[in-house]
């Protein structure tokens, strides 16, 4: 039950708002195990019919959320864009640096929160196929790659435009940013301090979601040529001490 | 068997309502519904028995909240792959939610020996968002006029939950869901949708529909409700075509209302056109919007509801979008708290501009990964239905490097993606740059075609093992 554990870490990390979207991944492992013990040769058919029922209505709930977001974001998108022109043509410098730090602040959450979108969809395939790929272990079905190919297509996992506006506001963050001091090497170095004092929040949702892609990706029993190789991060401890885990789960 | 489908879609309908409390019970007494209805249902079926499970043990209200709070306008018109539509065939299958009985396994409610129970634990929202999509279909209208007369009946037969707290939760659920309607109800007048068709759908049900009493007054004012209802549900999607019955196409069959719009910026930038020439987000009117966009396909519902997340962008900008990041980022405290300064602040922000940088780069990457995966394992497939076709001998026992027991067909690739998976993976190790992925798969990748042999000798071992599995 390693990613089911590692789910639900993720989404306990989550934004809030968010952690109802995620793919209900035990209950559909126990529906599997159900449908492989229990199931005469009679049930078969309709137990499949009943997974893949679950299984799209998953989906599409992936899918309302995903394009929910994605709708957000490019509102928002939008919107900082606007604000950014504004503020370059602003004369008065007292407005303009208070409205600059903002817009910074706004966009670097921005690009978070999108970042983290991908990686919602990220994850659910990985579960999505990972319990296909149990149930036909299990009942001995040919579910998966059919059904994965369709998956594939589905809007929640089609996040070009997502990472398009993931890479206009690396841009645009150029431009708003003072050119930048410090190394590629030192950045991830420095500024221990500011985030320790971090609480929940986009960055440490970030955070965790590297390193809980890391986990995942190490080799398991079940390690197959199916499998994503694994994942190696050069400065991964730096990465542990910046990830601060719950204490309490927050409801 | 007839009558556990029809009662548990019925139920599912109620729970839409937000009023349904029971579980499991399944009184013998409705067989009415067309299998039509029942395919088309079949789907809302389990998950919103669920809900239902889940409406009965918590917050019967709850359903009401997560539909009604999201915004308004339901317009959908994205296509979803209409592959994902499978036959469905109804199946008696119940889930239960947690009881405080837990039982998982057969209900004594319900009866049919095939009833699979499973205890779903997904939290309600979640459910109710995915159930709230699936009762949105062309007989949206339809659906309310059973779940009265479930009302009726299932205090009188249902068995498992208490019932006596959610009577009255039925009841008071019911109204308030009525009072909440009556902003839509407006708008429910200028709906594109076909009414015809939904009175007749109507009709029809009621008088097919020999069930106890349904109260013709309360009937028709349901729904009513329940159309306005279905405009709520912001997450009523292509539900339809993901497990509607084969054959349906996604997008021309289903009602205007029920798809859901995929934005795109370009969209997004006539839709804010529009609305600057009608004088700004605030005096723009959708139905003026929808005018001046002349983008086809695109509904009332789509403009107005997009219309109100743009309003709440722009004139509640610290407060909406970013209210969460607002709250949680502790970097602005930190500033307002004058511990640091502007440099320090920019500096972790850099920080985690990094961070997340980075994990883009890992997403991408491994969405790469997985889409090559799923092709090789297309392209596999798609060559060893060719060899299997003209039925060739197999030879059993090729010796392939293939470590993984024959049985697991869709995990026991031939040769070559092994092969080249593993110089990938030696690869990775080795350098620790996850960028060289990518290269090297693409690189790797290529001797698939050029080496036709590995892929034939592999393809002989996976038709044995198919054919085993084909045999059972």
């Amino acid at each position: 039950m390693k990613f089911g554990k590692r789910l639900k870490q993720q989404i306990e990390q989550s934004l809030p708002g968010w952690r109802d979207y995620f793919l209900s991944y035990k209950d559909l492992k126990k529906l599997v195990r159900l449908i492989s013990s229990a199931s005469p040769p009679l049930e078969c058919g309709k137990a499949e019919a009943e997974f893949v029922c679950l299984l799209n209505d998953e989906i599409d709930k992936f899918n309302s959320f995903f394009m929910e977001q994605e709708e957000d974001f490019i509102i928002h998108h939008k919107e900082l864009q606007q604000r950014i022109e504004k503020v370059m043509e602003n004369g008065s410098e007292k407005d303009y640096k208070e409205e600059l730090a903002k817009i910074r602040k706004d966009i670097v959450n921005f690009h978070g929160e999108m970042v983290l979108l991908m990686n919602y969809s990220n994850i659910n395939y990985t579960g999505l196929a990972k319990i296909l790929k149990k149930y036909d272990k299990r009942t001995g079905g040919v579910l998966r790659l059919p059904f994965i190919q369709k998956v594939l297509e589905q809007p929640f996992f089609t996040t070009d435009l997502i990472s398009k506006l993931i890479k206009e506001c690396e841009n645009t963050l150029d431009s708003v940013f003072p050119p930048s001091v410090s190394s590629d090497a030192g950045t991830l170095r420095g500024e221990k301090e500011a985030l320790a004092l971090a609480g929940e929040g986009i960055f440490q949702n970030t955070v965790a979601a590297l390193l809980t892609m890391q986990e995942m990706r190490r080799g398991s029993s079940t390690h197959s040529h199916f499998s994503l190789p694994p994942l190696k991060f050069p400065d991964s401890d730096i990465l542990h001490t910046l990830q601060i885990l719950p204490p309490i789960q927050i409801p | 068997m007839e009558a556990k489908p029809a009662l548990s879609v019925q139920r599912s309908r109620a729970s839409q309502l937000g009023a349904f409390g029971t579980s499991g019970a399944v009184p013998p007494s409705f067989p009415f519904l067309p299998t039509s209805v029942e395919g088309t249902y079949a789907k809302c079926s389990d998950a919103l028995r669920v809900s239902l499970e889940r409406e009965s043990m918590q917050h019967p209200s709850s359903v009401v909240s997560p539909s009604s709070s999201s915004s308004g306008a339901v317009g959908h018109i994205f296509a979803s792959s209409s592959g994902i539509s499978t036959d469905l065939q109804f199946s008696s299958q119940q889930l239960e939610g947690k009881h405080p009985r837990q039982s998982p396994f057969i209900s004594q409610s319900t009866n049919s020996g095939e009833s699979v129970i499973l205890p779903y634990s997904i939290g309600s929202k979640a459910l109710q968002s995915s159930t709230s999509s699936h009762c949105n279909n062309q007989n949206n209208g339809s659906w309310c006029t059973d779940s009265l007369p479930e009302f009726l009946d299932f205090p009188a037969t249902a068995q498992s939950c208490p019932l006596d707290g959610s009577d009255s939760g039925i009841v008071s659920i019911q109204s308030e869901d009525l009072s909440k309607q009556n902003d839509w109800q407006d708008w429910a007048d200028q709906i594109i949708i076909d009414n015809d068709d939904l009175t007749s759908d109507l009709n029809d049900l009621l008088a097919g529909a020999n069930v106890a009493e349904p109260e013709p007054k309360v009937l028709i004012q349901m729904s009513k409700d329940s159309i306005n209802y279905s405009m709520l549900q912001p997450h009523a999607s292509q539900q339809l075509s993901a497990c509607a019955t084969a054959g349906q196409s996604p997008s021309s069959n289903t009602a205007p209302a029920k798809q859901r719009m995929r934005w795109t910026p370009e969209l997004h930038e006539a839709f804010v056109e529009a609305v600057n020439k009608l004088g700004g987000s605030e005096r723009a009117t959708p139905k003026g919007v929808l005018k001046l966009m002349k983008v086809e396909g695109l509904t009332i519902y789509h403009v107005k509801s997009h219309l109100q997340k743009y309003r709440t962008a722009r004139y509640k900008p610290e407060s909406e979008e970013e209210s969460s990041e607002k709250k949680l980022t502790s970097i602005e405290e930190l500033s307002s708290l004058d511990l640091k300064t502007g440099i320090e602040i920019t500096e972790a922000l850099r920080l985690q501009m990094e961070v997340q940088k980075r994990l883009h780069e890992q997403l991408e990457i491994q969405r790469n990964l997985q889409l090559r995966i799923e092709e090789q394992g297309r392209y596999l497939q798609m060559m060893f239905e060719k060899q299997y076709k003209p039925g060739t001998d197999l030879i059993k026992g090729v010796s392939s490097t293939n470590e993984y027991p024959s049985n697991e067909l869709t995990d026991a690739p031939p040769n070559s993606p092994p092969q080249e998976i593993s110089t990938l993976e030696a690869n990775n190790s080795k350098g620790g740059d996850s960028t060289n992925l990518a290269t090297t798969y693409s690189e790797t990748s290529r001797p698939v075609a050029g080496n036709p042999k590995a892929n034939d000798a592999g393809m002989v071992e996976s038709p044995s093992s198919k054919r085993t599995k084909v045999d059972e």
